[in-house]
């Protein structure tokens, strides 16, 4: 057979391949729940806390343009209110989800607001003070108020119906899964405002603000609603660090955080909406993998040789990865696998075609993907 | 007289996509060459091809040497001065520092400050604001501005990429009588890539017209002028 | 407010030294448009490389000015192997090497240098004794180690104003900034000057990076990250591509430190000011200029084309 093979869009091929990969998706993912130990379970699960951060980034920066480095600061804030709502009010856990998700968006929608006047490196600046000033007022505040340096964290129980008990084991079962469905919630959501409308006045606004503004996207309220969708979600990220946690610290979240989501977030290739997620898991992984290993590894050069080399190790392999997939992790596969399958994309038919002028020239401003 | 610039199979474009094809043409010493062509012809691409600012194929020849493969700031060196479309003028930097700007190749000292007089003679509304920043001049003012600065570098070759842009009539009317003084006064070869037939046309001595990356017609600024199908087409009347 | 001179003059110093990371920011920025994140830790590298000189028995300015040409030479270098590769293949990339090199210098300043995570003493280059002082006006002084490191920055700006106004280097560097195709049709190699540009900007930093640590009489491997943190800040402040504006905008930042963390007790929210939200104060500050003054205090507003 010649390659690429190529199929056509929604022809049954096409969902065939798609079904064949979600298949694949939850393939892994129950193997690992099967096969892995405790140990392991609890690694993917705090890879899944950068991933949901990673795609909740890349919603602010990969679509609409605007850049933080202050994701650190509403992951944080969300431990903290979930790590406070729930040890001092009794509150149940997941009612501080909520609660945590709503704050987040209202602090992210206030931080949107600056935002709207700055561009680029400034706006870099204004989120990196956010994620500065997040652990000192955090500090201040335990200090006031619980006369304490930290909040104890959730260690949640599975509920339950899932015939799970209150082991460490079966706690980290639960937390697998749980963060799982947390992350294809974030996914889900960015995916579908992604598709929509509002996905396309979001690209729009990134790639022309002027144009976008023209054609009736209203620029201000689509930057900090999008500020605080993006910082809702990664309060998710946010409670699920509580959620798993023994203790929860102002130092848990500091800027090297978010440059750590930033970077999840390039090596997988923002913009795409499977970017992060690939992403977050690779970089967690080959990070862990370094940590651990790097002070084994006897070939290195005397100087080289030690744990210590590992952050070195880690900043070479990220050059080299960049240098190969400068487009992000999904960007290669998508070049590369177009070598092998090409999907056509279907004809557009007249018929469908509705008289509405603002969404036919939105969408022709949201080509950039 | 002989070949100042030869340009044969020149293609060039912008990553995947190929937007001159095989043009050839040639600016003979000490004559004004005009391109003519539409929006997309592929004008501005030419000019950045012979610079050096993109990557190109074919083969380029100026006075006898391959530039083919010559970077852009080694170009200049030889010879060709280019005033970029849009102008190109340092918006930051003053009046008397584009001119400076304009002769970085050369070794400084008393012979560029001369020839800035000179400029400054040529083009009094530059002396009046040698001081102010760039980007403050009208758009005329930017353009002369433009080509003085090409013209410090005291090239064998100037080439225009669209110098009427943007101007007011009586301004381009100025434009083209100066680059014509230049060539007659002073024996400047010049290339000027160009929509404002008419004006061109008067003061060049060979006429290229360019329509989707390749020469279609050419010949001297008589022969087009007389050509029926390119004057209806590029010339109006 | 009686003691106002003095905390004025308190923050000058470290205001200094925030300034000379920032010029070395702003130096880059106007060549190519990024912010180097990895300038605090290429000082850092570079500030190490002046202990261990000193440490072999040199005097400390032979030292710091060994260190500041070896980071010249790493800077150009960064620039050239790396900095350049990664712009040809994507903006994005430049962002992701330069963040990987942030903490790939550090990583290898600690394995270079092992005594860093626990600190080294660091001489400084002025005197620094108790009585080392100068009294101005009523009872405010000035120790001569903050004259020294505020003279040396001052001079070091002024070096660098003639550098981009007076020769023509600096002339190809302001062209390479304002108009980069414009200024390689006139002559100039941007290349070249792009590896300059790094060379001087590293080099900045190596004298930063020693100022800091005379100091605090001390280096870690942690030194630069909260200075580079600042230094960013007072660079946006001032406008990134305006060295004038990095020159202000560290010493604003100094001295607003410095009276934030030192006038508290008469403040009425007092209670929630000490030394380490003074940081966190003065960034709100910077945002609240922002918000004022998009591009900073004397940052050049772009107009985007449609």
């Amino acid at each position: 057979m010649p390659l690429p093979i190529a199929i056509h869009e929604n022809s049954t091929k096409h969902w065939a391949a798609r079904a064949g990969s979600v298949a694949v998706i939850l393939a892994i993912v129950y193997y690992l729940y099967l096969t892995a130990t405790t140990s392991i379970l609890q690694s993917v699960t705090e890879a899944t806390i950068v991933a949901i951060a990673a795609v909740s980034l890349n919603l602010l920066l990969g679509y609409n343009g605007q850049i933080s480095i202050g994701h650190s600061a509403f992951a944080g804030i969300a431990s903290f209110v979930t790590g406070y709502t729930v040890g001092q009010w009794d509150w149940n856990p997941y009612q501080s989800l909520l609660v945590s998700v709503v704050i987040c968006f209202i602090v992210g929608f206030l931080v949107g607001l600056p935002a709207l006047r700055l561009k680029g490196p400034y706006l870099a600046l204004v989120t990196l003070a956010v994620a500065f000033v997040w652990p000192t007022v955090a500090a201040q505040f335990l200090e006031q108020k619980l006369d304490d340096t930290k909040l104890k964290g959730l260690r949640l129980d599975p509920p339950t119906w899932t015939g799970l008990a209150g082991k460490r084991e079966d706690r980290a079962i639960y937390m697998y899964w749980l963060g799982l469905v947390l992350l294809l919630v974030t996914y889900v959501i960015v995916r579908n405002l992604r598709k929509s409308r509002v996905g396309r006045s979001l690209v729009a606004v990134r790639d022309n603000e002027t144009a976008a503004a023209v054609m009736g996207v209203n620029l201000r309220l689509t930057k900090t609603i999008t500020f605080g969708i993006s910082a809702a979600l990664a309060a998710i990220a946010g409670w699920l660090f509580a959620a798993i946690s023994d203790t929860i610290l102002p130092n848990n979240f500091l800027i090297l955080q978010a440059i750590i989501y930033l970077l999840a977030l390039f090596l997988g290739g923002p913009a795409t909406l499977t970017g992060p997620i690939v992403g977050a898991y690779t970089y967690y992984f080959v990070n862990k993998f370094i940590r651990e290993n790097a002070g084994d590894w006897t070939f290195l050069p005397g100087l080289f040789q030690g744990d210590g080399v590992a952050p070195l190790l880690l900043a070479v392999v990220v050059i080299i990865f960049v240098f190969v997939a400068p487009f992000g992790l999904v960007g290669f596969f998508k070049t590369q696998g177009r070598r092998l399958m090409v999907v056509v994309p279907q004809p557009l038919r007249l018929t469908a075609v509705q008289p509405q002028h603002e969404h036919t020239s939105a969408s022709s401003a949201a080509e950039a993907e | 007289m002989s070949v100042l610039l030869d340009v044969k199979g020149l293609v060039a474009g912008y990553g995947a996509v190929q937007v001159l094809e095989g043009l050839d043409l040639h600016v003979e010493e000490g004559e004004v060459a005009v391109i003519l062509g539409a929006n997309g012809a592929g004008k501005t691409t030419t000019m950045r091809a012979i610079s050096g600012m993109i990557a190109r194929k074919g083969s380029v020849t100026f006075a006898g040497t391959d530039i083919t493969a010559t970077a852009p700031n080694d170009i200049v060196k030889l010879g060709i001065a280019q005033v970029p479309q849009g102008r190109g003028t340092f918006t930051d930097l003053s009046v008397e520092d584009n001119l400076r700007a304009g002769a970085y190749i050369r070794k400084g000292g008393d012979s560029v400050d001369a020839d800035m007089r000179e400029w400054y003679d040529v083009f009094p509304r530059l002396r009046e604001r040698r001081s102010q920043k760039a980007g403050s001049l009208s758009g005329g003012e930017q353009q002369m501005l433009a080509i003085a600065r090409a013209l410090m570098s005291k090239p064998k070759l100037l080439l225009c990429d669209e110098p009427s842009l943007g101007l007011a009539p009586i301004i381009t009317q100025e434009l083209f009588a100066i680059l014509g003084r230049l060539n007659t006064e002073r024996g400047l070869s010049i290339m000027v890539v160009e929509q404002n037939a008419n004006l061109a046309v008067k003061i060049a001595h060979s006429v290229f017209v360019l329509e989707t990356g390749t020469i279609v017609a050419s010949g001297t600024a008589e022969e087009i002028a007389n050509d029926d199908i390119v004057r209806k087409a590029y010339l109006g009347y | 407010m009686g003691d106002l001179p003095q905390y004025i003059i308190n923050g000058l110093a470290i205001g200094a030294v925030y300034s000379l990371v920032a010029l070395g920011l702003v130096v880059i920025y106007r060549g190519t448009g990024h912010l180097n994140f990895a300038q605090g830790e290429m000082a850092l590298f570079a500030t190490f490389i002046a202990w261990w000189i000193y440490d072999h028995g040199s005097t400390m300015w032979f030292a710091v000015i060994v260190a500041a040409i070896a980071a010249f030479a790493g800077g150009a270098i960064i620039e050239f192997g790396l900095m350049r590769p990664a712009g040809k293949k994507s903006p994005l990339a430049v962002v992701v090497v330069s963040i990987a090199l942030f903490q790939g210098v550090n990583s290898l300043t600690t394995l270079v240098f092992k005594r860093s995570t626990d600190g080294v003493p660091f001489q400084s280059l002025f005197p620094n004794g108790a009585d080392d002082f100068v009294e101005i006006g009523d009872g405010t002084i000035w120790y001569y180690q903050d004259i020294g490191v505020f003279l040396t920055v001052l001079v070091l700006t002024g070096l660098l104003f003639l550098l981009f106004q007076k020769t023509k280097i600096g002339l190809a560097m302001r062209m390479v900034a304002n108009n980069p195709d414009s200024a390689k049709l006139s002559g100039v190699s941007t290349n070249k000057t792009l590896m300059l540009s790094w060379g001087i900007s590293a080099s900045l930093g190596a004298v930063a990076g020693a100022m800091i640590g005379g100091i605090n009489v001390n280096i870690t491997n942690f030194t630069m990250f909260e200075i580079f943190l600042l230094s960013s800040a007072a660079a946006t402040l001032g406008g990134l591509d305006s060295p004038l504006g990095a020159l202000v905008g560290g010493l604003s930042l100094g001295i607003i430190r410095s009276l934030v963390s030192s006038y508290p007790e008469d403040w009425p929210i007092s209670e929630y000011i000490n030394r380490s939200t003074a940081v966190a104060v003065a960034f709100v500050i910077i945002l609240i200029v922002l918000v004022v003054r998009p591009s900073g205090l004397f940052g050049s507003s772009r107009v985007e084309r449609v």
